[in-house]
Parts: structure tokens; C-alpha cells; sequence
């Protein structure tokens, strides 16, 4: 068998599998969105392209639109300087492997907590009359913070929870990254008159760029998955201030109205929206790293 | 200006020391060569007074000022290490203006000096390229263009040609050694390899298990080892050693062997004594059978080296080599007959291998 063929038929039962699976369900949204069918009532009616138009007339669309890059911005970005400040200070200030390695192991934890699960326990920490955290504001003066039915804070309230778990956990890999780097060069920079935040800021962490826009690719994927955290906290509330894209869609195909096709135009909308946003942002990457 | 001195140098991890108490003094503007097997504390000393290790104990100064204390930045060092260290990210400028952009310095004043270091060390056409777009030996002028422009009061080379080939740790050498007779900086240089100690050196800091086990300029350390690790680990072909009784006039006695020593340079040997001769390969040749000082061999091997050549025979059962030109007229089972002149034997104490040469 040559490396070619065996190359392909190697290829050919996960990418058919998948294919199908994607081809499917696409399809079928598709054809849903090109329908007005409703939970309601059984009957239906191809309608073309009436439910992209009306997205386009939806202000609710547009703020889920929003609230969803106003998120992943947050989010990835938080995540980022979190993991990028906690790695750099566990470098520099824990130097024994026992220390790094406990402090390695309970950072893993919130990222192992299903995310209804920290959904809850921050739920509890936020509550204006139980939570702990209003608890320790009203020790000095302040409060009770709604932080979760304040449209201002709700949607920092939830991310922080987001980066809690996320920014830890990349604070571990960022760690471990950067004990690997070689020596020499960090200790030439010593020599070089370098300062510690300037051995960080030209040396490990431009040494570092790569890894770290594939973390920043993966923390922009991995945010768009955040329905569980952003219902179980907010359910897209107070008002729509914290609805992403998925929740509206949820709202409006499942919750409320029971508008499959309208949902499903959604979707494809969504589909359509974050496969063009992260080519772009991934050739972008590519370039920078370069 | 800058002189080193380091009083008392103790350096441990744990419980396990590696340099135990070490003192050395160089003097401004030489060239010193820290030589010995790996893991005799030399790169260890070396990264001391760098300051990138601490100290145990001891006090270390550069110039007259403290350092043991001051971060590597401040101490006024350049270091060049084994795997250059350059910055990969950085183009090849930005790599050699680091630790003056750090110090500060305008760039109106970096220009200029950036482009006196890179004609120096021939780099000029390479200013704008990667690292990794440069040959080992390119690489390795870097990072001396790196460590020169900061015009340091010491340079420090932790084997920086190790991971070169041959012909180019050769060339490296000599332009790190005219380097050193134009700008007269004071400089510490580790290596494991003598022929590029001998080669380099004002004077040659031989170390063992993290104490210095001789100090001094090639030539004593070649002439006149102070023991026999010294004499052993200095010089290729490696020297014989063999273990002979002293008989009356200085006359030492091993199986057949039989050899007068120098009485200028051992007064001090009492006839009935057991020592360790050593007799350097470089320093015997062929003789007429009979001559002074003479040994019998059976020849075992020939190795030819170009000019000149190793004869290994078989004296009394034990190996003992020495070099020759007329290596070509040899053939393995000939007899031969070798001599070495009585100065150039060395005699050390079998029990604590120092020699017994008087100072």
C-alpha cells in the first residue's frame, strides 16, 4: 500500500463521520430557517429568505450580537492577562517544584468543576443577602452590590467566573510553558541589565507567542460555548443585558417562543459570522507570529 | 580597570559542596582560562561572579567594588555562554543593542557603537536577520558583538566553542584572542579542552572537585605540573606514569627501566623511596641502543599523526608511549630504543600524587 493511499483510507471514516454529522444538522437548519415553523402548531409554509430579513430588522438581534463580541473580548482577553500576570508571579516568587506543583493542582480545580456546578457557587458568593463576597464589602462600608441584577455588572459578574476557571487553568499551562523555556537567554537578559518585568515583556513572553495565540484561539472557541454558565447565572438577565447569541436563540426556538425556523436562522447567521470572524483572526495570528 | 579577587568561595547545594573555599586573584587585563574535567566547579565559579549563581559563603570582587551581593546587570560583566543565548525573536541588532537599550543609552549613541562592533566581528551584512538564520559560528560573533559593545570591565566565556566544528573553534579562538590583545579586557575563560587553554592563556586555573589544583601560565603548567592529575590531564599523547624505587645518585629503578633524575630539580629524594615517574610522549625519542637514559620496547602500535608520530611499546609488560618522526620506519614487533633527558622527568608521590619537585 502506498503512504498516499494509506493516508487516505485512514482519513476517510472520521472525516465521512463527520462530515455527516455536520452536513446533517446544517442542512437541516437550513431548511427549518427557509420555513416559519413554530412548537405551536404543526403547519408550515417555505418562506424564503423571511427570517434572515427579519434578523436584520431585530434590535434584540443586534444587542445579542453585541453582548456576544462584548464577551468574547472580555473573556479571552481576561483570561489572557490573568493567566499571562499568575504565571509570571509564580515564576519569579514560588521556586520550589513541590510549591508550584500544589499551587499547579488547585488551579486545575475550578476548570474541572462542571460549569453548572460554578455557575452555582458563584450564584451563592454574588447573593446580595447570603453571599460572601457582600459580606466582606460590607465590612468596609459597601453594598449590598446586586451584582448579577445590575445590567452594568452582570455581564463582568458572570465573566469573571469565566475567567476564574479558565484563567487558572491557563495559568497552570502557561507555567509549565515557561519552565521549559531555556535558560541561557533569560540569564543573558539578567546580564544585559534587564529588569524582571523586562525579562518577561522581551524575552519569555515574545519567546512564548506562539503558544500563546493558540491559548487565544482556543479561550475564543471555547467562550462561544458559555450557555451554560451566562443560563444557570443570568438566564440572559436583568433585561437582555448579558443575552448572548446562543441564549436569544435558545429563548426564541425553545424558552419563549417556540420559533424554530426563526432560531435557526439565527444560527446559520452565527455560523456564518464567527467562521468568517476567526479566519480572519487566524490568518491575522499566523502573520503576527511570524 | 578591574582586577578579580575571590576570597574564600564556598558554593553547596544542599549538603553536597561543589567549590569549597577557593581563592583566586587575577589581575587587570589578563586572559585566565579556567580548565578541568566536567564537574570540577569551574562553569560553577565562572556563573558566581557572573552572578547568576549565589554564593555559600565568600566574598567576590570586581575592580575593587563588592559584587557579591549586586544583580549580574550591575556587576559590569558580559558573559558569553556555550549555546549563545541569543534572543531568538530578536533580529541580530536588536540582539547585540539589548543591554544598552536597557541601560538607557540613546539611541543616537547606539548606532555608532553597534556599527563598530558588528565591523569588528564581520557582522554587518547579517544586522537584520534571525538568530536561527545564522551559522553556529555566525551565531557565536553575536553574541560577542552582544558582550563587547556593552564595553565591560570583565568578560566571562562559559565554553563558547564547544559546539563549534573544528576548524572554526580554531578560528573562533584566535579572534577571541586578538580580541583580548586589542581591547585588554579583563577576562575569565572556562573550557575543558587544554590544547585550547594552553593555546589562549595568560595563565591557567586547573581545577579539581571544585579546588584549584595549579595556577599558573601554560608553560608551568606544562613544564612543571605540581601533581600528577595536572600531568595527566595536560598534554597529548596523555604521559606515561610508572612506579619506580630510587636507588643511590638519584637513580630510579622499575623492572629494566632504569633512569637518571635531575638532581637540581629533586634534591630532596632519599634513595629506597617508591615514586611515580612521569615521562611525557612529546619529550622521549629514538636513540642508539645503549645511550643515557635509554628504555627497550617492543612496539605495539603505530599512530600516525601527520609530522610526527605515537609509538606505543611494551615495556616490562606495562604500555609506554612516545612520539617520534621516524614513526615510518616502524613496524609493530620491532625492539626499540628511547630516551628522555633527566629534566624532563617528572616524579611524583605515589600517595598523594604531588610532585616532588622542589619549588
Amino acid at each position: 500500500m502506498t503512504r498516499k493511499r494509506f493516508v487516505i483510507l485512514s482519513l476517510v471514516p472520521a472525516i465521512g463521520l463527520l462530515a455527516t454529522l455536520a452536513v446533517v444538522s446544517i442542512a437541516g437548519a437550513v431548511w427549518f430557517a427557509l420555513m416559519n415553523r413554530t412548537l405551536r402548531s404543526p403547519d408550515y409554509d417555505f418562506v424564503g429568505a423571511y427570517n434572515f430579513l427579519r434578523l436584520l430588522r431585530d434590535h434584540r438581534f443586534f444587542n445579542a450580537l453585541e453582548i456576544s463580541a462584548i464577551w468574547e473580548l472580555v473573556t479571552v482577553t481576561g483570561t489572557l492577562v490573568v493567566a499571562v500576570l499568575l504565571a509570571v508571579l509564580i515564576f519569579e516568587t514560588v521556586k520550589k517544584p513541590l510549591w508550584r506543583n500544589l499551587i499547579s493542582f488547585a488551579f486545575l480545580v475550578p476548570v474541572l468543576l462542571p460549569r453548572v456546578a460554578a455557575a452555582f457557587i458563584w450564584r451563592f458568593l454574588y447573593s446580595p443577602s447570603l453571599g460572601a463576597i457582600n459580606y466582606l464589602l460590607s465590612l468596609v462600608g459597601i453594598g449590598p452590590v446586586e451584582f448579577l441584577a445590575d445590567p452594568s455588572l452582570a455581564l463582568v459578574s458572570v465573566a469573571i467566573v469565566d475567567i476564574w476557571q479558565w484563567g487558572l487553568f491557563f495559568t497552570v499551562i502557561l507555567l509549565k510553558l515557561m519552565e521549559t523555556l531555556p535558560r541561557d537567554p533569560i540569564e543573558a537578559a539578567k546580564l544585559d541589565n534587564a529588569r524582571t518585568w523586562e525579562i518577561h515583556a522581551y524575552i519569555t513572553l515574545p519567546m512564548l507567542k506562539g503558544p500563546l495565540i493558540s491559548l487565544a484561539l482556543v479561550k475564543a472557541v471555547e467562550s462561544l460555548r458559555s450557555f451554560d454558565l451566562i443560563f444557570v447565572m443570568t438566564g440572559g438577565g436583568p433585561g437582555t443585558a448579558t443575552e448572548t447569541l446562543d441564549l436569544y436563540a435558545y429563548q426564541m426556538g425553545i424558552n419563549m417562543g417556540g420559533r424554530i425556523s426563526y432560531a435557526s436562522a439565527m444560527s446559520i447567521l452565527l455560523l456564518i459570522v464567527t467562521t468568517v470572524a476567526f479566519t480572519i483572526i487566524w490568518k491575522a495570528g499566523k502573520k503576527w507570529a511570524n | 580597570m578591574a582586577h578579580i579577587h575571590c576570597t574564600d568561595i564556598v558554593k553547596s547545594y544542599g549538603a553536597h559542596p561543589v567549590i569549597s573555599g577557593l581563592n583566586l586573584d587575577i589581575p587587570n587585563h589578563e586572559f585566565v582560562v579556567f580548565l578541568g574535567p566536567s564537574g570540577c566547579g569551574k562553569s560553577t565559579m565562572l556563573r558566581m561572579i557572573a552572578g547568576l549563581e549565589e554564593v555559600s559563603g565568600g566574598r567576590i570582587e570586581i575592580g575593587g567594588t563588592d559584587v557579591t551581593d549586586l544583580p549580574p546587570g550591575e556587576r559590569g560583566v558580559a558573559m558569553v555562554f556555550q549555546s549563545y543565548a541569543l534572543y531568538p525573536h530578536m533580529s541580530v541588532a536588536d540582539n547585540i543593542t539589548f543591554g544598552l537599550r536597557r541601560q538607557g543609552v540613546s539611541k543616537a549613541e547606539i548606532a555608532p557603537r553597534l556599527k563598530q562592533v558588528a565591523e569588528v566581528l564581520g557582522l554587518e551584512q547579517f544586522l537584520d536577520r534571525r538568530p536561527k538564520n545564522l551559522s553556529g559560528g555566525q551565531q557565536q560573533r553575536v553574541a560577542m558583538a552582544r558582550a563587547m559593545i556593552k564595553t565591560p570591565k570583565v568578560f566571562l566565556f562559559d565554553e563558547p566553542l564547544s559546539n563549534l566544528d573544528a576548524k572554526l573553534r580554531e578560528k573562533l579562538r584566535t579572534e577571541i584572542r586578538r580580541m583580548h590583545l586589542k581591547l585588554k579586557t579583563t577576562t575569565i575563560f572556562v573550557t575543558h579542552d587544554q590544547l585550547e587553554a594552553m593555546t589562549i592563556a595568560d595563565r591557567i586555573v586547573l581545577m579539581r572537585d571544585g579546588m584549584i589544583e595549579q595556577m599558573g601560565t601554560p608553560d608551568e603548567i606544562f613544564e612543571r605540573p605540581a601533581s600528577r592529575f595536572v600531568a595527566d590531564f595536560i598534554g597529548t599523547p596523555a604521559m606515561n606514569f610508572v612506579t619506580a624505587t630510587l636507588e643511590a645518585g638519584l637513580i630510579a629503578r622499575s623492572g629494566s627501566i632504569k633512569l637518571q633524575l635531575s638532581e637540581a630539580e629533586f634534591p630532596s629524594l632519599n634513595p629506597g623511596q617508591e615514586v611515580e615517574l612521569g615521562l611525557r610522549p612529546a619529550r622521549m625519542d629514538l636513540c642508539a641502543p645503549g645511550s643515557a637514559n635509554a628504555l627497550t620496547g617492543e612496539v605495539v602500535l603505530v599512530e600516525n599523526m601527520g609530522a610526527e608520530g605515537q609509538v606505543i611499546t611494551e615495556v616490562d609488560g606495562a604500555e609506554i608511549s612516545f612520539v617520534t618522526q621516524g614513526f615510518r620506519d616502524l613496524s609493530i614487533g620491532d625492539t626499540v630504543h628511547f630516551t628522555i633527558r633527566p629534566e624532563h622527568i617528572h616524579v611524583f608521590d605515589p600517595k598523594t600524587g604531588r610532585s616532588l619537585r622542589k619549588d
